[in-house]
């Protein structure tokens, strides 16, 4: 260490920061505020869940659909005889201008979980992050959303599309072959609705955030990706 | 110049658990270098409690993705620096460091440590004022490292950079203070 470095470090001993705040009960009181509010929501959720499979058990003509909804974090799978138009659009349609991964993190809020690989292009919409990998030479879109944002993606599948448990996160879907549409849409007016045709894609959970990776890949490549992702 | 509590991975699994008195006891611990590292990017004093403060609610939620046995500290002030980072950008009054009035004279009549004897008062002065005229890249990498008594790995991912980048950025920086120093 030079002497200038040493310098440094005496004169970091009476640099006048100022004083610190005690955080500690602020912290707490948002903390607890926020698990009441997703306390409230979860009961709220399981309410309307329990008096719609009610009403669709009784009803034999609603059976079918309601037993083809999967929830999963921020996204939402529905199969469906009859999938919405879409066409053939970039990975990355719909989800705005390329942005660097700063900007991208400060207009979705998300501060995005990568590990491995330093992409270059970025997307963001507010609540929702993506950024463009190369893996095994093909391009693969990578997305997280926050958790508290039911339905920001919605994908429609038909009965020819394989959905099944992936086995990763706290929850997980693989859904691959057939035809199958994605849509981004949030509540807010600056995201706009896209519909596109998707390639193979695997949703998961960790934590309060929902990861969605989307490419021609098999399962077992995007599950060794995922993982990669968040080593 | 931040103790780690000797059970923090006792407390950071309690509170990935949803423990929040556990989480508690590690906003307490690091309350101190979070605010700084705020301080430090941010270069505003309410912004910069802002920032540590939505950091750390953040951080719980994001507790579940943290790797057990990881370090807490780095990965706790890349998330409050990513926060005061997004507080910079908006306009607002930006604060030069400075150094503390108290300790301009030594107390009491008492005879300097030879490490304070490194420095006289003007010495102070000029470096620091030579610090806050660097680059904020500089500037940050710098305070980090030698104000706040982070390690160069720890620097690198608060800062969410390459450790090459952090290394080259304090020898640039050290070189341009270097002409205040000497």
């Amino acid at each position: 260490m030079t002497e200038l470095e040493r310098a440094l470090i005496v004169l970091g001993r009476e640099v006048d920061f100022p004083v610190e705040p005690d955080l500690r009960s602020r912290v707490r009181k948002r903390i607890i505020e926020r698990n009441r509010r997703v306390l409230r929501v979860v009961v709220v959720a399981v309410a309307l869940i329990v008096v719609a499979f009610g009403i669709a058990l009784a009803v034999p003509d609603a059976r079918s659909s309601i037993l083809r909804f999967f929830h999963i974090g921020s996204a939402t799978v529905e199969r469906v005889h009859t999938l919405p138009p879409a066409r053939e659009r970039p990975l990355a349609a719909g989800l705005g201008p390329v942005r660097s991964r700063h900007d991208a993190e400060a207009r979705s809020g998300i501060p995005l979980v990568l590990s491995g690989v330093t992409p270059t292009r970025y997307y963001a919409q507010p609540g929702l992050i993506a950024t463009l990998l190369e893996y095994r030479g093909k391009p693969v879109l990578l997305a997280e959303m926050g958790g508290d944002q039911a339905g920001i993606t919605k994908k429609f599948v038909t009965p020819e599309t394989r959905v099944e448990p992936a086995g990763i996160g706290s929850n997980s879907l693989w859904i691959e072959g057939g035809r199958h549409v994605l849509i981004w849409q949030a509540g807010l007016a600056t995201f706009q609705r896209v519909t596109r045709l998707a390639g193979n894609v695997l949703l998961w959970v960790e934590g309060d955030r929902t990861f969605r990776l989307e490419g021609d890949l098999t399962k077992g490549q995007m599950l060794k990706l995922a993982r990669d992702i968040t080593r | 110049m931040v103790g780690r509590p000797l059970d923090e991975s006792d407390l950071i699994g309690r509170a990935q658990r949803g423990d929040t008195h556990a989480y508690e006891e590690l906003v307490t611990a690091y309350q101190g270098i979070a605010f700084r590292t705020a301080y430090v990017i941010a270069r505003n004093a309410a912004d910069a409690e802002e920032a540590a403060q939505d950091g750390f609610v953040k951080a719980w939620r994001a507790l579940g993705r943290f790797r057990p046995g990881a370090p807490f500290r780095p990965w706790l002030l890349q998330i409050v620096a990513n926060e005061a980072r997004n507080r910079r950008r908006s306009a607002g009054r930006r604060e030069h460091l400075a150094v503390r009035a108290a300790t301009e004279e030594p107390s009491g009549g008492a005879a300097p440590s030879p490490e304070a004897a490194l420095l006289t008062a003007e010495t102070r002065e000029a470096l620091l004022a030579a610090v806050n005229e660097l680059p904020d890249d500089q500037r940050e990498v710098i305070s980090l490292r030698y104000f706040l008594g982070l390690s160069e790995q720890e620097v690198a991912q608060a800062l969410d950079l390459p450790e090459g980048t952090v290394k080259s950025r304090t020898s640039r920086a050290l070189e341009r203070l270097r002409e205040s120093y000497d």
